[in-house]
């Protein structure tokens, strides 16, 4: 390649195709992250805001138990979430690539699970309050089938409503690109697994597994950025019951009290970086990108 | 495709129940929205169904209680266009660049992952911020693209990382080595191999810009976009309507994406010509 | 669908008399502002002014299409419906103002935004009908003349400042409106009076345990601490000095017991949208609740008893002005005030009134209302006929009288206002500690 001519364009061809997104995210995310960060260590009266360097807001939201019980709250829910989503992105994703033969089955069933997340998050998760209600739907089914004879509380208002709706609005996000790198496994890899007397689960976790490893990082990505940046699923769905730190945060921000809510942003962003950070340790996605 | 069809075990029956299962869990709780937007005049968010009717649908239409509705629609649709356009072209050149090693790309892919995570009203009120010191009005086309863009690219750009999975380049080597030029091999080459991938990018584009709402709320100026239209509806608006409005919008989304794929088919339909004409 | 803000209202005569009436009380608007860059005469004034337009912001309880479109047509401009909910209004108003003309702000909220200086006063002399407004309002007196509970942000408090450029509020009133005042209500709880089957009657109910998890507060931290301190008050608990403006312990106090409660399992939910107030009681999930009036009225119009009980321990009041917003100047100026004016002849306070809210200036809603209405919703009267909502849906039954009695029952009696406190950052700290225990 260095021996062609185009070489010299070929090392600035990138920067050329990047460009566009980079300009964008420096305008739209990286001079309003700016302004956030500085907006961290002004000063507020709930109106105006002062600029004057302080620590205040960082030390107010570093040693405040909540923002402990905060972050716990919200990891749990995302790794709770993760966990599921894993499994139910991998499964399905398996059970279309490697089981429905036929391409055109394979697109249709792949479009069937995509074709919810074109409606509204929000309605799609409010449609869940009819069904898990005391008077709802399930609770019904339940009673008539002589399960139970009280209703049950804890299937809305509470941590199992929040947890099932995000996997009911997130496992998309696992599913796209897990499928995407599993359909480019060569089948006659796996054929030539099993000639050589692999099991079923020696190809699973040898061949297949490594080789969606791409896919499941890229979706554990949305998964855990979505649920720790989500404050309107937490407040609707726990019925105001639980606390996430953005939902706790927006408080903050409708009083106007900027700067503490955006010291706590940054808090957050270190701490989902460190996530993505983590992710991106056990699976080099780019490197997987180059040829 | 004729691959020969082995024998289905059980771990296929298996497989096919959980996969059913998910596909109910998916589409259940929307399908009570769809019933229930047919409600009868009298009845209410929840069940139980008190006759059917298309009345809720009618009164959206024609009663003045919704206020700005059909304005509010056309914003969205509006920018979820440009959001999709400018997401899939954007997000197919980073795609690109983001195969080589390059200066700076640390940094660009960190930038996107924050802009996923950073609060969306904190980022919003960043972003008119900008706009104003700029000297711009704060307006949905402008700023409020501005604000979608800041969602969606990071999305399309990890999509687009999804699709190039183990992308194979010696399509496009072979090209160039054939004396193609640089943007033959993008149209005639790279642009038809990830076209299927791109499809996906471009929808996610449009909805997420058409779903979005907390960068927006600071950001449009004096024109809200449907999410803040019917979010504020939600203060006096109780009635089966609501489900009307979410029927008639994934209708929508539904036209959008068939729309998208009608026109892969005929895209590989044409492709699946050409290679027959090159045999 | 509507398109809300079109000129293209056929115009009645009357419709024409209104209007031209309007064009002259801002010419005369105009003579008076005699400094504010005045280029010709009023006759050219009187033409421009049909090419201005109002942006006008506000929640969407009081931001109607209909009242803009019935407004443009009446005084020949255009007037921009925008809905925006309360506390991004706050924000938007502070921080992006020349996105706004006029903003529909609640009184509570003066206490921040008006400090910010984005929003000029109103020239109470300006305001025609200013003189025919309820004491309530504008001088923060009771129907029999005694002064109405200070306890949160009263109207009147925040209503007045002394000059032009002030950021303190003026004791008694003056010539400078904050903002103009619109419409108000009285807040209680709602209860499944079916579920219950007995009287309520004090606040303290809603801790009752007998109401274990069913029971619900607003996950709005300013209010709901108001409706838990009615709540802890009523049971004898706590006595504050004032609810309204809680000293921190008064807050630490209020908050431990809540915890305590919810940990008891004392709450169902906690909502934070209107609609969520109302699947809550139609769906049985509470008996007792915070609720504002139109959410009780929805869960009533699906054949669910449901009552908006007033209380022995008094209303949690609360109100809305009209703020114009510091960069109008010249011909938008008087647009602003000639819509302002407007505002107050009674069309739009009868609309209001058909949701359940009180105008600033009764008398000129009042006789926009039939007799009918004005019985129910006024006066405490039993409908002879079926309510209607103002888009002609049936709202109540005939034979049906009003929760909590007439105008006076109900407005007379209110124990606190929905406010800020001194300490609302502590409390926002603390109420995001009992909302995640």
């Amino acid at each position: 390649m260095s021996s062609r001519s185009s070489g010299g364009v070929s090392r600035l061809s990138p920067y050329l195709q990047v460009a566009p997104l980079a300009l964008i995210m420096l305008a739209m995310v990286g001079i309003p992250i700016g302004t956030v960060i500085l907006l961290s260590f002004w000063e507020s009266d709930g109106i105006a805001v002062f600029p004057t360097f302080t620590w205040q807001n960082y030390a107010e939201v570093l040693t405040s138990p909540l923002t402990l019980t905060l972050f716990l709250n919200t990891l749990k829910y995302a790794l709770i979430t993760l966990a599921a989503t894993i499994l139910i992105g991998f499964t399905c994703s398996y059970f279309l690539v490697f089981h429905v033969r036929n391409l055109k089955w394979q697109i249709g069933l792949f479009l069937l699970c995509t074709i919810p997340f074109w409606t509204s998050n929000v309605i799609r998760m409010v449609s869940w309050i009819p069904f898990l209600g005391r008077e709802g739907l399930f609770n019904q089914l339940l009673i008539g089938a002589g399960v139970i004879d009280q209703p049950l509380d804890v299937l809305l208002y509470s941590d199992f409503a929040v947890v099932l709706t995000y996997i009911h609005l997130f496992t998309l996000f696992m599913i796209v690109p897990i499928f995407n790198s599993m359909s480019k496994i060569n089948p006659s890899l796996i054929e030539a697994a099993r000639d050589a007397g692999a099991s079923p689960w020696q190809i699973l976790t040898g061949v297949i597994i490594p080789l969606s490893k791409t896919g499941i990082a890229l979706g554990a990505i949305f998964v855990v950025t979505l649920v720790m940046g989500d404050f309107f699923v937490v407040r609707v769905m726990s019925g105001g019951q639980s606390a996430s730190v953005v939902s706790a945060m927006k408080n903050n921000i409708d009083q106007l009290f900027y700067p503490v809510a955006s010291a706590m942003a940054v808090l957050l962003v270190v701490v989902v970086l460190m996530m993505v950070a983590a992710i991106l340790r056990v699976v080099d996605i780019r490197s997987e990108l180059a040829r | 495709m004729a691959q020969s069809s082995t024998r289905r075990g059980a771990d296929f029956y298996l497989l096919a129940g959980f996969f059913a299962l998910f596909v109910i869990f998916l589409y259940g709780p929307m399908l009570m929205i769809f019933i229930l937007s047919f409600q009868g005049p009298t009845g209410g968010l929840t069940f139980p169904m008190r006759g059917v009717s298309t009345h809720w649908f009618q009164d959206l239409w024609s009663s003045s209680r919704y206020g700005d509705l059909g304005g509010a629609f056309r914003r969205s649709l509006g920018l979820g266009v440009l959001s999709l356009a400018v997401t899939a072209v954007v997000c197919l050149f980073a795609g690109l660049a983001f195969r080589r090693r390059f200066w700076g790309a640390g940094p660009i892919f960190y930038l996107s992952i924050i802009s996923l995570v950073v609060p969306g009203i904190l980022l919003g009120l960043g972003i008119s911020q900008l706009f104003q010191l700029m000297g711009f009005r704060l307006s949905w086309w402008l700023s409020g693209l501005g604000a979608h863009l800041s969602w969606t690219l990071p999305f399309g750009l990890l999509i687009m990382f999804a699709v190039l999975n183990r992308f194979d380049g010696s399509w496009e080597e072979a090209a160039r080595d054939a004396g193609a030029r640089s943007w033959q091999v993008l149209r005639l080459v790279t642009v038809p191999i990830l076209f299927p991938g791109l499809i996906a990018v471009a929808l996610f584009g449009f909805t997420l810009s058409y779903d979005e709402m907390p960068r927006s709320l600071l950001t449009v100026g004096g024109k809200n976009t449907l999410p803040i239209e019917i979010s504020n509806m939600t203060t006096n608006v109780t009635t089966p309507a609501l489900y009307a409005i979410g029927t008639v919008t994934s209708l929508i989304s539904f036209l959008v994406i068939a729309a998208a794929f009608l026109a892969i088919a005929i895209i590989q339909k044409r492709r699946a010509r050409a290679r027959r004409g090159a045999d | 669908m509507t398109q809300s803000g079109t000129q293209s209202g056929k115009k009645t005569p009357a419709d024409g008399l209104t209007r031209r009436r309007f064009l002259q009380t801002s010419a005369a608007t105009a003579g008076a502002a005699a400094g504010a860059g005045v280029l010709g005469a009023p006759m050219i004034w009187a033409q421009e002014l049909k090419d201005v337009t109002l942006n006008w912001a506000g929640p969407s309880y009081s931001v109607i299409a209909d009242i803009a479109e019935k407004a443009s047509a009446d005084l020949g401009f255009n007037i921009v419906p925008q809905t925006v909910e309360s506390t991004a209004l706050m924000a938007k108003v502070v921080n992006q103002p020349e996105t706004i003309d006029i903003a529909d702000l609640e009184f509570w909220a003066m206490q921040k935004v008006w400090r910010s200086g984005q929003v000029q006063p109103v020239d109470v002399a300006k305001i025609a009908n200013w003189g025919m407004m309820t004491p309530l309002m504008r001088e923060g007196k009771n129907f029999d003349g005694s002064d109405l509970s200070r306890q949160g942000t009263m109207p009147a408090e925040v209503m007045y400042i002394a000059a032009a450029g002030d950021t303190e509020f003026a004791a008694s009133p003056t010539e400078l409106a904050t903002i103009m005042p619109t419409i108000y209500n009285a807040d209680t709880v709602g209860i499944r009076s079916d579920l219950i089957g007995r009287p309520i009657e004090s606040w303290a109910e809603l801790f009752n345990p007998e109401f274990k998890g069913k029971t619900a507060l607003v996950n709005i931290p300013q209010i709901g601490i108001m409706d838990a301190a009615m709540a802890l008050e009523a049971m004898g608990e706590v006595t504050y000095g004032d609810k309204g403006n809680m000293t921190t312990e008064e807050i630490d106090l209020t908050i431990n017991r809540l915890i305590e409660l919810k940990k008891a399992g004392q709450f169902r939910a906690f909502w934070s949208t209107f609609d969520e107030s109302v699947n809550l009681m139609a769906g049985g999930e509470v008996v007792i609740q915070s609720m504002w009036s139109p959410a009780v009225t929805a869960v009533k119009s699906r054949g669910i008893q449901c009552t908006y009980q007033g209380l022995k321990e008094g209303y949690r009041g609360w109100g809305l002005g009209m703020g114009l917003m510091g960069h109008l100047d010249g011909i938008k100026r008087d647009a602003g005030y000639a819509f302002l004016n407007w505002y107050l002849t009674g069309w739009q306070g009868a609309f209001i009134a058909r949701q359940g809210y009180y105008s600033s200036v009764p008398d000129t809603a009042k006789a926009n209302l039939s007799a009918n209405e004005l019985g129910y919703w006024y006066e405490g009267k039993a409908a002879t006929e079926d309510i209607l909502d103002p888009y002609g849906a049936v709202m109540d039954k005939a034979g049906a009288m009003r929760d909590g009695g007439s105008f006076e029952a109900r407005m007379g009696n209110v124990g606190c206002w929905n406010t800020v406190m001194d300490e609302e950052r502590y409390m926002v700290q603390r109420w995001n500690e009992f909302v995640s225990a």
